[in-house]
Parts: structure tokens; C-alpha cells; sequence
């Protein structure tokens, strides 16, 4: 899992996006998976950033098409647009920040009010470092995260803890849920299709299955 | 809203006030007539001059400067040349543009046409050029302004506000009920934060901004001050993250309040949809590229399904502050704020879509968005900037704007 390919050989091409308050680390999370760099004087995003990278799950290649938007409350009138079509979100707060925690839900329902339910949301404490400022505890999140049913995992950007994790357990959660409404065989996870050509379901245009997907490596 | 607080004043106004007769730039020339006739300087051209008649030279001449040799060299220069354009842009080119526009800024009434249409080819660094061209674009701005009146008091605002907050800030444990006075202080302290935590995040490459040694960290409140005081003043807008960026530079607030003036309305959320919020302009902008490209266009609209709010958001809400290194963009804003009643921005983000057109085409929706959100910057800005002034107008739209 999470090897690097080129980028136009994939099977599977998911659109993801990075959600969360200002300031939560976001564009570093995504600039630690795609290019495995970090700063700690990166520029605010202002509207949206985009980036891709494509890892192995099984025998197939998911192509991650990630949009990194921005935070602040004023962008998200515009921003809902980015939302449109994407199979997967990391709603990320800030572990030493208990506002951005409290501002999850809000986040959430914006998410559900603009995308497929079927979505899969990971909730992403990062910052995790930081362990002499933290103002979340784990459990609390952990009880957020049965009762709304999603994701949950602490991350560091900037120690490079558990990016590559999230970001691998959210589209290896998207393709079980792609293959599973392939086959319509109910809520079995392991059972993953071969070859099918899927529809995402949605009104989408951005994730998609590439039809005769070219195999593996 | 916004627009009927922050209007522009219209261009006859704007006449009236900075006279554009090329011979009358300055009045006082006669109290300090003395001096140029009869000194012997030569043009490499070795051209002849005509001797100058006391009120007809554009130029000051301040008796400090009276031995100045070159100052001179310039005067009789502009005068040899006269109303010839082409050859006053190639002189600027060359090396004479500082020259010319100290002199220009120096007088007492500036011809602005003038000085724009020289500021728009570049004002070069040092001296404090930049600081002062800009200035009188925005002065024009207050003319006929609501921040005519603001601009007076904002000085003692400003004061006045730090230093209420301050008294806040120790009083913040206190705070514990809704009352509106502690809520709305509150609704400010979130404000600081986030323009603290944006600050910090500004251009930190720049050595404007140098850590944090104490000068940098001045600058750093004097722009929080600034930025904080805009929000007050315009509750509509509030603070909103990008106003860093376009601040920077603009370190003065009069530059700030002109730069922000025209650009407001696309920071103003419950604008969005009307003719002068983000939307609007960013569907002019398509349209603009249609009028000049339509082969581009329709790669855009139908092929790759790259929207301009996808790459064009930032270009335009932070008056392309972000996509260039920063020599650029100071050679940008001379162009944008020379420009103050045109489209130059739209202009110069179209001619920047041109300017990489077969890259574009030849690109999917991917590696199109990917190139546009991280504009090459081996670019050539002045082949750039001479692209956006020969963009058509999109004669669909009456009135362009910033």
C-alpha cells in the first residue's frame, strides 16, 4: 500500500476534500502526503488548493484528487461549489485549539448538506505533537466519532505521524464503498469486485471509475 | 452596499483636480526662475537645446537642487522632447525614469495621467519612488471619498482602539456572561487572533518580515492595527483572511484603504452574487478570455471543465499577490494602480491565462488547475503586463472596474 505510480495509470480516481477551521494545518497535512514536505510559515489558503497522489490497495490504483480549502468562515459560500462531487473528507481540528473541535459539527453538516451520503469522513485531530498544549482529549473525539459514525485518527504534519495513514484509510474506505454498491451485496467490507466498471452514484464529475482500468503493477 | 461607500470618483473629477496641461505641471516655477539657462550641459545625442522660458518647463526646480547636474541634464531634456512620447518612454527605459519621477513627485500639483502613464511601466526601487507614486492614485481616491473625513481621524482611531484593547485584554479573565459589550469584545478579540495568526503566515519569505526582531515585529502591529481598523470600519466586510497579503506592501493606510476600496465588494460574503461580489467578476473575467480567445474559452468551458473560480478566486481577491515573487508584484500593482478606473486587473489575469495558452490547451483538467494555481513564476512580467494592456474590452459590460 502507498506506493507512488504515474499519475495517469490509476483505476480508481477519488475526489477528497480537506475541511476544517483556519489555521488547523490542513495544507500542511496535504503537502506531507502529496510531497512529503512540511512548513511551519506556510501561506493561508485562500479559496482552494489542489493536489493529487495515487496509492495501491489490493491490486488496484486509487488516484486521490485532494482539494485543500480554506477555512475561514467567509470562503465557504464559495467553497460549498468544491464540494461537488467528492467521495471522501478529512474534517480536521486542531488538538491544542478546543474551538476548532467545537466547530466540527458545524463542519459536518455543511459537509452532508453538500455531498452524497455515502461520503466517508475521517475526523483528524492534528497537531498531535504538540502534547504540553493539547486541549482535546482523544476520548472525547473518540465518543464525537461513534456517535456521528465517522473516521477518527490524530495526526502530526509536522512529525509526519499518521498522515499517510488517514489519508490510505479514507480511500481504501471509499473503495470498499464503491465496490460494495458495485455488487449491491449488502454491508460485507471484505468483499471487494473485480473489474467492474462503477458508478460513484452522485452527481459527479470529478470522481469516477476509469472504464477498462488498466491494471496493476 | 459597499460600492456606494467606496466609490470611485468619476474620471472628469479627477481632471479637474490634477491638471494635465504638459506644460503646467507645476505652479512656483517663477518664485525659483532663476538658474538653467545659462549652464552648458550636453545630451549624448548632442542635440541642441532650446533655451527654457521661466513657466513653460513641467519641472520644479527647488534651489536646493540647483547644483544638481543631473536634475538639470533632464530638465532640458524634457524640454528638448517636448510633447514626444515615444522617445520620453525610451528615455525612461533607459535611465532616466527615477529621475523623472522624483521630479514629478516633488511638485506641488502632479499631473496624474502623466505620472500613471509612467508608473505604469514600472517604478523602479529605491528612493521611496514607489511609496510616493502610489500615493497621489490614492489621494485621488480620497478626493471625492467617504475616507476624505476617515482618513483624518484615523490616526487617533487607530490609538485610541489599541489602546482600549489592551485595557480589554487585562480584563479578559473578568468576562464570564453574554453582555453585549463583553460579546462584541470578544467578537474582536477573534478577530486579533485570526489577523495574528495570518500575520504570521505573510509572506515569510520576505525580509520585510524578518522573525521576529523587534522591527519586524512593529511592522507586524502597525498592519494589524490597519487591517483591524478596516474591519471596524467596515462591519460588512470584517476581517477576512487574504487582507494580509494585499497589506503588505501597501504599508501605508491611505494605499490600503484605495487598494481594499476596490476590491471590497469581493470580500464582502452577502455580495457574492451581485454585480460587483466575487462571482460577477470572475464571470467577466470568462467572458474577457471568450471576447480574446475563444479557442481557450471553449478549451476551458467544454474540454476541462476548469472553472475561474477555481484558480482566479486568489488571483483577484488578493490582487495577485500570492502567484508571483514579489519584485512582480510590486511591478504589477505600479500597473494596477496606475490604472485605478480601468479593468487591469481582469486585463492582466486574462493576459496571464494567454500568456501559458499551449501549455493550457495541451493539458487536462489536472495539470491545467495545478499550472494555474501555481503560475510559472519564469515568466516575463513585462511581456505579461504589455499583453494585458492590448487585451480587447469585453464591450458587453458598460463600466469595468477593479
Amino acid at each position: 500500500m502507498g506506493a507512488y505510480r504515474a499519475d495517469e495509470d490509476y483505476d480508481y480516481l477519488f475526489k477528497v476534500v480537506l475541511i476544517g477551521d483556519s489555521g488547523v494545518g490542513k495544507s500542511n497535512l496535504l503537502s506531507r502526503f502529496t510531497k512529503n514536505e512540511f512548513s511551519l510559515e506556510s501561506k493561508s489558503t485562500i479559496g482552494v488548493e489542489f493536489a493529487t497522489r495515487s496509492i495501491r490497495v489490493d491490486d488496484k490504483v486509487l488516484k486521490a484528487q485532494i482539494w485543500d480549502t480554506a477555512g475561514q468562515e467567509r470562503y465557504r459560500a464559495i467553497t460549498s461549489a468544491y464540494y461537488r462531487g467528492a467521495v471522501g473528507a478529512l474534517l480536521v481540528y486542531d488538538v491544542t485549539r478546543h474551538v476548532t473541535f467545537e466547530n466540527v459539527e458545524r463542519w459536518l453538516k455543511e459537509l452532508r448538506d453538500h455531498t452524497d451520503a455515502n461520503i466517508v469522513v475521517m475526523l483528524v485531530g492534528n497537531k498531535a505533537d504538540l502534547r504540553h498544549l493539547r486541549a482535546v482529549s482523544t476520548e472525547e473525539t473518540t465518543n464525537f466519532a461513534e456517535r456521528e459514525k465517522t473516521f477518527f485518527m490524530e495526526t502530526s504534519a509536522l512529525e509526519s505521524l499518521n498522515v499517510e495513514s488517514a489519508f490510505t484509510e479514507v480511500l481504501t474506505q471509499i473503495y470498499h464503498v464503491v465496490s460494495k454498491k458495485a455488487l449491491e451485496i449488502g454491508d460485507d467490507p471484505a468483499a471487494l469486485p473485480k473489474g467492474q466498471t462503477i458508478n460513484v452514484g452522485s452527481r459527479d464529475d470529478a470522481s469516477a471509475v476509469k472504464k477498462d482500468g488498466c491494471c496493476s503493477a | 452596499m459597499l460600492k456606494g461607500k467606496l466609490k470611485l470618483p468619476a474620471p472628469d473629477k479627477v481632471r479637474r483636480v490634477f491638471p494635465d496641461q504638459l506644460g503646467s505641471l507645476v505652479a512656483g516655477f517663477d518664485e525659483k526662475g532663476h538658474g538653467i539657462e545659462g549652464s552648458e550641459f550636453k545630451l549624448e545625442s548632442g542635440k541642441e537645446l532650446k533655451p527654457i522660458q521661466p513657466g513653460e518647463l513641467g519641472f520644479h526646480i527647488g534651489s536646493d537642487d540647483d547644483d544638481d547636474k543631473e536634475t538639470k541634464i533632464w530638465q532640458r531634456f524634457c524640454h528638448s522632447v517636448g510633447n514626444n512620447s515615444h522617445l520620453t518612454s525610451w528615455f525612461c527605459k533607459v535611465e532616466a525614469k527615477p529621475k523623472l519621477l522624483s521630479n514629478m513627485l516633488s511638485q506641488r500639483e502632479i499631473n496624474l495621467e502623466k505620472l500613471q502613464r509612467i508608473a505604469s511601466t514600472g517604478i523602479p526601487d529605491g528612493g521611496g519612488l514607489r511609496e510616493k507614486a502610489w500615493k497621489p492614485s490614492s489621494t485621488v481616491i480620497f478626493i471625492s471619498n467617504i475616507y476624505l473625513g476617515i482618513s483624518g481621524v484615523l490616526c487617533a482611531v487607530a490609538l485610541a482602539f489599541q489602546f482600549s484593547l489592551i485595557i480589554l485584554l487585562n480584563l479578559r479573565q473578568l468576562s464570564l456572561g453574554k453582555a453585549s459589550l463583553w460579546s462584541q469584545y470578544f467578537h474582536y478579540t477573534e478577530i486579533v487572533e485570526q489577523i495574528d495568526r495570518d500575520l504570521q503566515r505573510t509572506h515569510p519569505d520576505l525580509p520585510f518580515f524578518p522573525g521576529e526582531s523587534s522591527i519586524s515585529c512593529k511592522k507586524r502591529e502597525a498592519m494589524k492595527n490597519i487591517i483591524l481598523l478596516f474591519a471596524k470600519l467596515n462591519p460588512e466586510i470584517r476581517y477576512v483572511q487574504g487582507m494580509n497579503e494585499g497589506n503588505v506592501e501597501a504599508d501605508r493606510v491611505s494605499c490600503f484603504v484605495r487598494i481594499l476600496g476596490d476590491s471590497a465588494d469581493h470580500f464582502c460574503q452577502q455580495l457574492d452574487n451581485s454585480s460587483s461580489g466575487i462571482l460577477a467578476t470572475l464571470s467577466r473575467l470568462s467572458d474577457l478570455l471568450k471576447v480574446n480567445d475563444e479557442q481557450l474559452w471553449r478549451h476551458f468551458e467544454l474540454r476541462t471543465k476548469v472553472k475561474p473560480q477555481f484558480y482566479a478566486f486568489r488571483w483577484i481577491t488578493l490582487l495577485l499577490t500570492q502567484e508571483f515573487k514579489f519584485e512582480y508584484i510590486l511591478r504589477i500593482w505600479d500597473t494596477l494602480l496606475s490604472n485605478p478606473f480601468g479593468d487591469m486587473l481582469l486585463r492582466i489575469c486574462c493576459a496571464m491565462l494567454l500568456c501559458v495558452k499551449s501549455k493550457l490547451l495541451s493539458g487536462d483538467f489536472v495539470t491545467n488547475l495545478k499550472l494555474l494555481q501555481h503560475y510559472p513564476d519564469d515568466i516575463n512580467i513585462e511581456y505579461l503586463l504589455q499583453v494585458a494592456k492590448d487585451i480587447r474590452p469585453d464591450t458587453s459590460y458598460y463600466c469595468l472596474s477593479l
